[in-house]
């Protein structure tokens, strides 16, 4: 048999008339052989050639046919498909409701975190310069690491501004602390902070009164904030004349009231009551034109360049970073600049440096993710019913296929069932989240509001809808149009899938996949109350019950002894004793020289100013040595004074408790011996291990919190005595109090919230989970119904038949659960490493999680196996 | 004169298709062209004939059912419509006039 030219065919095949292609070619071929008989080989070949030269229509198009191709997207099929999406939806209520409430949840979670998240990127961002403000802070070396600060020395900014050509302006902002008075009203401002006048310029605060022009170019100049000026005048302050009003500060220094700002958007890092210029400070307060005392924060805005561009600030960065040593020799200390959209979210600063308004990145990062997890499992109830129920749907798809739907045109209506569902529960989820907001703004924090007014939210809305259409459609889509229609006609589905099991599996790895997840999310819960329960319980070393602190204001720092005195005299008072700290997170530290140190040696020391009363109020208990006691003179001299240090510090030094007593340290320049050694106890949070700490009882210097423990049940009568006391000791001062073990708990304030937010997550995604298991286990119920009504025939029990339809789930739980433990392990190992004092992790904590989920979990499918085992079977056979 | 216009070859092909009847297809009418005439006529020719004279409407086509042999194509079958008949009518009858006017020496003279 011999063949034209390969080469002729392929041409004619690629460029001849589409319309005609078929008979031309079949044509030709005829006409080949009948050529190969009559006239050789070599002329058929060239008449072949010639004729399919001749035939190639390069640039013909097929002729429309009358019938044109099924147009899927036509308004009719459209129409069609939303008839039969709602059909459907509207037939099986349970499936339908279970979908449309799993999706609404799981992107009720999406809409809530989304909204969490805009709001802590959105911080700082009404300053028209936002793009151009950084931060100046120091990466300080110290004997005991490496820390950053938030706080540089007050001339940095002006020194700044003077050599480098690319700062436009700086500003410095400190806090400061007062008692302001006019008249008889008094009040002491929470934010009080002193700042130079081009904050205005730099920031944008805008003015309500004043002009931002001349204000603080005075030193004793004032502005309030709106809410301080209603405090301060009244609600109907604006119709006063305020401006030059005179008003006291700590009942000596007179200034003048200068303007009202408006109050600072609540997404501003920066929050004020009260302004003061800086000018004041530098009269006030040498401290504040040193070079080595840091205790400011130093703004600054870069100039853009030519094209009103921000610079790169990388350059700028690199020649500002050694910088310090120009203007104090020997300091090595590198600046660095830290762009304003990092200060909220990303600032870690040592020692407390950093006073504005914190938030935390990881925050955003737990949110999200726990959201996105929500949605997946969501999604994966939405695929796993959908292919479940493929049976109900093989011979409409059959049908369809057989009078003549294309795969595009069943692909399309599937999907578009998945847009209805989608849509449905995007209005649920809407409604939802106006219920759920409360609660939510409650746990975060915030006063967030559903921001309907804005474009972006709905685009964002619609474009969740497409994306979670799309993920919960195109899977079931392409499963259901792929069945064959002889196949699902002649022997129904169950033929169809006895060849293979695929659906199956895959619907049993989503499930463990869920519970993967969701159990994940319930260990973790577990660790992390575990750890705060840890926290809660952990043996301090002091006393913290019935522990309540006074802060001394004003004239009671000199008037403390006679406070405590009184205090002491009450009834319900147990012990007070005058400190310098209330024991919540101490970081007041100092470096003292000891007898034996070798040169270099060098460590923190945290330090407190006591009295003998100490010990005996806070229950700390001593190792070795004795107490203060106000009889021994020697105990309170300024120079050759005694100490008290707890344990670590003696060891720190090289001592043992015993060894320590008599030894001679120096301690801010003044010889002193250690009399004492206190047994340890924790003064900072317990991130961090226990570190040296010296006690030091000097009645001469000042007093700020006097420490006073109350008589069991007795905190309440008490409380109003204390404070009668203090108004007759200083009647300018409101009091301020607090409760140790209160203050104490704040400290772990973040812990706490995270517990809650993963608490209420594990709670939802089970719920989810589960609500895509009782779909599941209904499906597999009805599908067994004749095998059920069989087996009851042939005598099986109610129970055989709840474990015979519970097992296959139970056993994908576990799998889940073996999976999850792992990987709850490392995420709350790392979690657990930012503690100092942590519990472990261990096996009854993933047990206890999977205990929960499996009980959930079979609770949820008994409902249906239950329901199917309990069922007459005559009804389950009778038909057929 | 808006009337049918036939090419000559048109007209053979036309009548080709006639001749053939039920088994007027590519190959058929080309082989039948060849045999009848003698003269060797390229299958594009015909092929392009035949779809002119569809467009013209004197030809109408249909496909035929699957074949073992040309690889399994379907043939196109011809055949001639009501307005190709009538056109091949007119072509014959104007010929028939044109031959019954010419005098009868000069028919003589060709031969006849």
């Amino acid at each position: 048999m011999t063949h034209p030219p390969r080469w002729a065919q392929k041409l004619l095949e690629a460029l001849g008339h589409p319309d005609t292609q078929e008979e031309v070619q079949g044509d030709l071929l005829e006409l080949y052989d009948h050529w190969v008989q009559t006239m050789g080989k070599r002329r058929a070949n060239w008449r072949y050639s010639l004729a399919a030269l001749k035939l190639l229509r390069p640039l013909a198009k097929p002729k429309p046919q009358t019938y044109s191709p099924p147009f899927t997207s036509h308004p009719d099929m459209l129409r069609n498909y939303v008839k039969i999406a709602t059909r459907n939806l509207v037939r099986n209520r349970v499936y339908s409701a279970i979908n449309i409430g799993g999706l609404a949840l799981g992107m009720v979670c999406c809409l809530l975190i989304a909204l969490y998240v805009y709001d802590e990127l959105s911080y700082d961002r009404f300053n028209a310069n936002f793009a151009h403000i950084y931060r100046v802070t120091e990466r300080q070396t110290q004997p005991e690491g490496i820390f950053d600060v938030a706080v540089t020395p007050g001339p940095l900014a002006p020194a700044l501004e003077k050599d480098f050509p690319e700062v436009q302006r700086t500003t410095r902002v400190g806090q400061w602390h007062g008692l302001l008075t006019k008249g008889r009203r008094a009040i002491e401002p929470e934010q009080f902070l002193i700042v130079d006048p081009s904050f205005f310029s730099l920031f944008s605060y805008p003015l309500i009164m004043g002009d931002t022009n001349t204000i603080f170019h005075g030193p004793n100049e004032l502005i309030f904030s709106e809410a301080t000026a209603e405090r301060f005048f009244g609600a109907d302050w604006r119709l006063k004349n305020l401006l030059g009003q005179s008003i006291t500060l700590n009942k000596d220094q007179t200034f003048t009231l200068v303007g009202v700002a408006k109050n600072p958007p609540t997404q501003s890092h920066i929050q004020f009551d009260v302004l003061m210029p800086f000018k004041w400070l530098e009269r006030n307060d040498e401290w504040s034109m040193k070079w080595n005392s840091n205790s400011y924060h130093t703004y600054l805005q870069l100039r853009p360049d030519v094209a009103g561009k921000a610079i790169d600030p990388t350059a700028f960065a690199d020649k500002l970073r050694g910088q310090l040593k120009q203007y104090q020799s020997g300091n090595e200390t590198p600046l660095l600049l830290q762009p304003l959209s990092d200060i909220y979210l990303y600032s870690k600063f040592a020692f407390g440096t950093d006073y504005g308004k914190r938030s935390d990145i990881t925050y955003i990062n737990i949110f999200v993710a726990v959201g996105l997890i929500v949605l997946l499992i969501a999604v994966i109830n939405f695929i796993n019913l959908a292919t479940a129920r493929a049976s109900q749907r093989a011979k409409e798809v059959g049908v369809r296929k057989s009078v003549g739907a294309q795969r595009s045109s069943l692909v399309t209506q599937f999907l578009s069932e998945a847009l209805l569902m989608t849509t449905l529960a995007m209005l649920v989820s809407l409604l939802l989240a106006e219920l759920l907001l409360p609660v939510f703004n409650n746990l975060a924090e915030k006063s967030m509001a559903i921001p309907y007014r804005m474009p972006a939210f709905w685009l964002v809305i619609i474009g969740l809808t497409a994306v979670v259409s799309l993920l919960t459609g195109l899977y079931p889509a392409f499963f259901l149009s792929s069945f064959r229609p002889v196949a699902v006609l002649k022997t129904g589905i169950a033929g169809y899938f006895s060849s293979g099991q695929t659906g199956r599996n895959f619907r049993q790895s989503l499930v463990v996949g869920q519970f993967v997840l969701s159990i994940s999310l319930a260990i973790s819960t577990v660790v992390i109350y575990r750890q705060l329960a840890y926290l809660q319980s952990t043996k301090l070393g002091f006393d913290k019950s019935h522990l309540l602190n006074v802060r001394l204001k004003g004239d009671l720092k000199q008037n403390a002894l006679r406070f405590k005195t009184d205090v002491s005299q009450l009834p319900g008072v147990a012990q007070a004793s005058m400190t310098t700290s209330n024991l919540v997170d101490m970081n007041n530290s100092t470096t003292i020289e000891w007898e034996g140190q070798t040169p270099k040696d060098e460590f923190l020391i945290t330090q407190m100013n006591v009295d003998a009363d100490f010990i005996r109020t806070t229950g700390m208990s001593m190792v070795a040595g004795r107490n203060f006691s106000a009889q021994i003179t020697s105990d309170t001299l300024s120079k050759l004074g005694t100490y008290l240090i707890n344990e670590t510090a003696a060891k720190r030094m090289g001592w043992t408790p015993a060894s320590a007593l008599g030894k001679k340290v120096k301690f801010w320049g003044t010889d002193g011996t250690v009399i004492g050694v206190v047994k340890d106890f924790h003064f900072r949070p317990l991130h961090v291990s226990i570190e040296p700490f010296i006690l030091r009882f000097r009645p001469k210097e000042f007093y700020f919190d006097l420490l006073v423990k109350t008589k069991p049940g007795m905190v309440a009568s008490t409380l109003p005595a204390i404070t009668s006391v203090y108004k007759k000791l200083d009647p300018n001062y409101p009091i301020s109090y607090g409760f140790v073990d209160q203050d104490l708990d704040r400290q772990y304030r973040s812990e706490q919230r995270i517990g809650q937010i993963i608490l209420y997550f594990s709670i939802l995604t089970i719920l989810v989970s589960c609500l895509g298991l009782f779909g599941l286990t209904a499906f597999t119920a009805e599908q067994r119904t004749k095998e059920i009504g069989i087996r009851k025939v042939l005598g099986a029990s109610v129970v055989s038949i709840v474990a015979l339809l519970s097992k296959d789930f139970l056993k994908l739980v576990l799998i889940a659960l073996i999976i999850a433990s792992p990987i709850a392990w490392y995420a709350m190992n790392r979690w657990l490493q930012s503690f100092a004092y942590k519990t472990s992790f261990e096996w009854w904590m993933p047990a206890l999680a999977g205990l929960v989920a499996i009980c959930i979990a079979l609770l949820t499918t008994s409902f249906q196996s239950i329901k199917a085992a309990i069922a007459n079977p005559v009804k389950s056979l009778r038909n057929e | 004169m808006k009337r049918t216009f036939l090419g000559e070859f048109e007209e053979v092909v036309l009548l080709t298709v006639a001749v053939l009847g039920d088994e007027a297809y590519g190959v058929t009418i080309t082989q039948e062209i060849e045999q009848r005439t003698g003269r060797s006529v390229g299958f594009s020719t015909v092929h392009t004939t035949l779809q002119r004279l569809a467009e013209k409407g004197y030809l109408s086509s249909e496909m035929g059912g699957a074949t073992a042999e040309r690889g399994g194509r379907r043939k196109r079958f011809f055949s001639v419509t009501a307005a190709g008949r009538r056109a091949l009518q007119e072509v014959k009858q104007v010929r028939e006039e044109l031959w019954s006017a010419l005098p009868p020496q000069t028919l003589q003279l060709m031969g006849g």
